[in-house]
């Protein structure tokens, strides 16, 4: 094995390489924070463009770079204008945006740039020695196990059902969960729900909903009060661009890092999981592990609320290259379009690549690591540059927001349709925070809704019934956490509340 | 008392009402008779949970707690608004969704590079600003920028002119 670190190492470190690895962490952080232009589609849109190279080595560090890159980028625009393009990045914004909005954007996207980079290092570290044996770990994962996952993942709504809301989080978690099935699933070909709209037929759209839910409401809601969000960009432009992370704040993060590196990488690894569910269960279990004063902080600019799924969702999207590179599966959408790469490369990821083309699979592994420290050192310059957009009058910001927000939506799609809905959706989230309803909860039922029904749905037709939750202990095992996520910080505030 | 709650409440029960219909409806194919889960077996379960959910939001007492902070200017709660309609400005807010309603509306015919200027002129011109040669030039340097990126880079494809231009 260190011969074949030897030899990726020798590889990935040559000039050319490394630059080309530095090019891919640049293109992916600019292209990352157009919203819709998620790491899967940046990969896709780069493979042609990287093709070119010819030499395999080059061009899957150049893409493994980009993707890095790309979900860095989606993390900036989920802090600085609450506008989480990709599925994987929401539960950055939960505590991202509130942070800017104070006025500390540059120690947010700090925050974020160090998780991402621990959590990509250290999950590189658990590829690089326990590749082969995990692998065998995930393919004991049945949809029964992949159900409870999500359900435990659906427990991070209720970091939003306090103070009176619990109600009108489970409500908005339906409606989410409802919005889910509109259009075809994979376990039932035939469309519902669409009432005879072609355009619902695949379902609705991931960028249009978190667009509409998120960045619309907010640019409505700067626009019509002139003193919101002030304090967040009247500051000094140095405290906004400020990175700098005191003894305490870092002393809190790393406990967090730690443990959301390993969780993320394991879920991760484990085919169909990926980034999302990663997010949302890290951001759900270091709700669960803070103490009461930091639980409280959660939604409205907590460190640890950042740090969790920024370490999260960069550990699990190198732990979906575990399956990728010792079974030949893809473990996400963007190792699935990396397969493709590696097809048109003539390389066939799986058991044989390790021993056929060592260089090739050492040399990914080792360009990770790389592309870990070159998105560090690159971004972290530009930080504060990039919080300093924040400072732009309102009059070039608000326009700029919606317009991200509907570029978002349009590309790709090229449907003009997908533009109304946006701001239908957009309306319906106003009217919904006027009347003071939690909107993260509706975007996670609606992210892990599909994913909910098809596991469960799956794992009711292998057992045909329910008698899998009691017959597989995992599975049983998992419930039951979820279960306590969702109650007991219920129960904890119930007791509170009697107490006073 | 109908207030906003309720009526959101009201609105949600509909909506559930609406979707319960539908999956209670959804015309079964002759074999998903006999499957454990049929394609309407989550909906109905989540439309009977939508149903009760906005009940109980309907005839719970409603209170609204909300959280400013300090001075007051971050985080103020979302109903606050409604309470001194008079301190915010709705015209520019809700200009600014119709400004983006036309927005979607003409993209497709009058082009990205012509409609996504005019997008960020008016919009700013609407939000008070009054520097019209700096407004105009970043407009179109950031229209262009973006449809090179998108097209021309990412071959993305964003038809740039009016459809009848060629």
């Amino acid at each position: 094995m260190f011969d074949g670190m030897l030899l990726g190492l020798e590889t990935a470190f040559t000039l050319q390489n490394m630059l080309f690895a530095a090019l891919g962490c640049f293109i992916g952080t600019i292209i990352g924070m157009l919203p819709g232009l998620g790491p899967m589609s940046v990969v896709a849109i780069m493979i042609p463009v990287s093709l070119q190279i010819g030499d395999p080595s080059t061009t899957l560090i150049l893409l493994a770079g980009v993707y890095y890159g790309a979900i860095f980028g989606g993390s900036t625009s989920s802090i600085l204008i609450n506008a989480p393009g990709e599925a994987a990045v929401v539960a950055t914004a939960f505590d991202g945006y509130p942070m800017a909005q104070k006025g500390q954007a540059g120690k947010a996207l700090t925050i974020a740039a160090i998780s991402s980079f621990s959590g990509g290092t250290i999950g590189v570290v658990l590829l690089m020695f326990f590749a082969p044996a995990l692998a065998n770990f995930a393919i004991l994962f049945w949809s029964a196990e992949y159900f409870a996952l999500v359900l435990v993942g659906l427990s991070a709504i209720s970091a939003f059902a306090g103070k009176g809301k619990v109600l009108k989080a489970l409500m908005m978690t339906l409606l989410g969960l409802m919005l889910a099935t509109v259009g075809e699933s994979s376990l039932f070909h035939a469309p519902r729900f669409t009432l005879g709209i072609m355009d619902l037929q695949s379902g609705i759209n991931f960028v249009t909903l978190a667009m509409g839910l998120f960045a619309v409401p907010e640019a409505f809601f700067l626009a019509i009060d002139k003193i919101r969000g002030k304090k967040g960009s009247s500051k000094k432009s140095q405290e906004i661009s400020n990175l700098r992370i005191n003894r305490k704040e870092a002393k809190a993060i790393m406990p967090v890092i730690a443990r959301q590196s390993v969780q993320g990488f394991l879920i991760g690894v484990m085919p169909g999981t990926g980034a999302t569910i990663a997010s949302f269960l890290g951001y759900a279990v270091e709700r669960n592990l803070a103490s009461p004063e930091e639980r409280e902080e959660f939604g409205k600019g907590s460190i640890k609320g950042l740090a969790a799924p920024e370490t999260a969702n960069n550990a699990a999207s190198t732990g979906s290259f575990v399956p990728l590179l010792t079974l030949g599966i893809p473990g996400s959408g963007t190792t699935a379009v990396l397969l493709g790469a590696f097809i048109a490369l003539n390389l066939q990821p799986g058991p044989q690549l390790m021993q056929d083309r060592p260089e090739v699979f050492w040399s990914i592994i080792m360009s990770m690591y790389f592309g870990n420290i070159v998105l560090l050192v690159l971004n972290l310059p530009l930080v504060p540059y990039i919080a300093r957009l924040l400072t732009i009058p309102r009059s070039f910001l608000i326009p700029f927001v919606l317009f991200f927000a509907m570029a978002g939506a349009y590309i790709g799609q090229n449907n003009a349709t997908e533009l109304l809905m946006l701001l239908g959706f957009g309306v319906l989230a106003i009217i919904f925070r006027f009347a003071d309803y939690p909107l993260p909860p509706l975007l996670i039922g609606f992210v892990l809704g599909q994913m909910f029904e098809d596991n469960l749905g799956r794992a009711m037709r292998n057992a045909n019934g329910i008698q899998f939750i009691w017959e597989r202990p995992m599975t049983l095992m998992l419930i039951i956490s979820a279960a306590i996520f969702i109650l007991i910080p219920l129960i904890r505030d119930w007791l509170a509340k009697k107490h006073k | 008392m109908l207030d906003l709650n309720r009526a959101v409440a009201l609105a949600l029960l509909a909506f559930s009402s609406g979707y319960a219909y539908l999956a209670f409806t959804y015309h079964l194919l002759p074999f998903e008779l006999f499957l454990s889960v049929r394609p309407n077996t989550m909906p109905l379960a989540l439309a009977v949970g939508g149903i009760v959910c906005s009940i109980a939001l309907l005839i719970k007492p409603q209170s609204q707690e909300h959280e400013t902070e300090g001075d007051g200017t971050v985080n103020r709660a979302d109903g606050e608004y409604l309470k001194n309609p008079q301190n915010y400005n709705w015209i520019q807010g809700i200009a600014l969704l119709v400004l983006a309603t036309f927005y979607a509306l003409f993209l497709r015919s009058l082009g990205f590079l012509f409609c996504t200027t005019a997008f960020l002129i008016l919009g700013g011109i609407l939000l008070g600003e009054r520097r019209y040669t700096l407004l105009i030039s970043i407009s179109f340097t950031a229209s262009i920028l973006v449809w090179y990126l998108v097209d021309q880079v990412l071959t993305i494809f964003l038809r740039p002119w009016p459809g009848w231009f060629y």
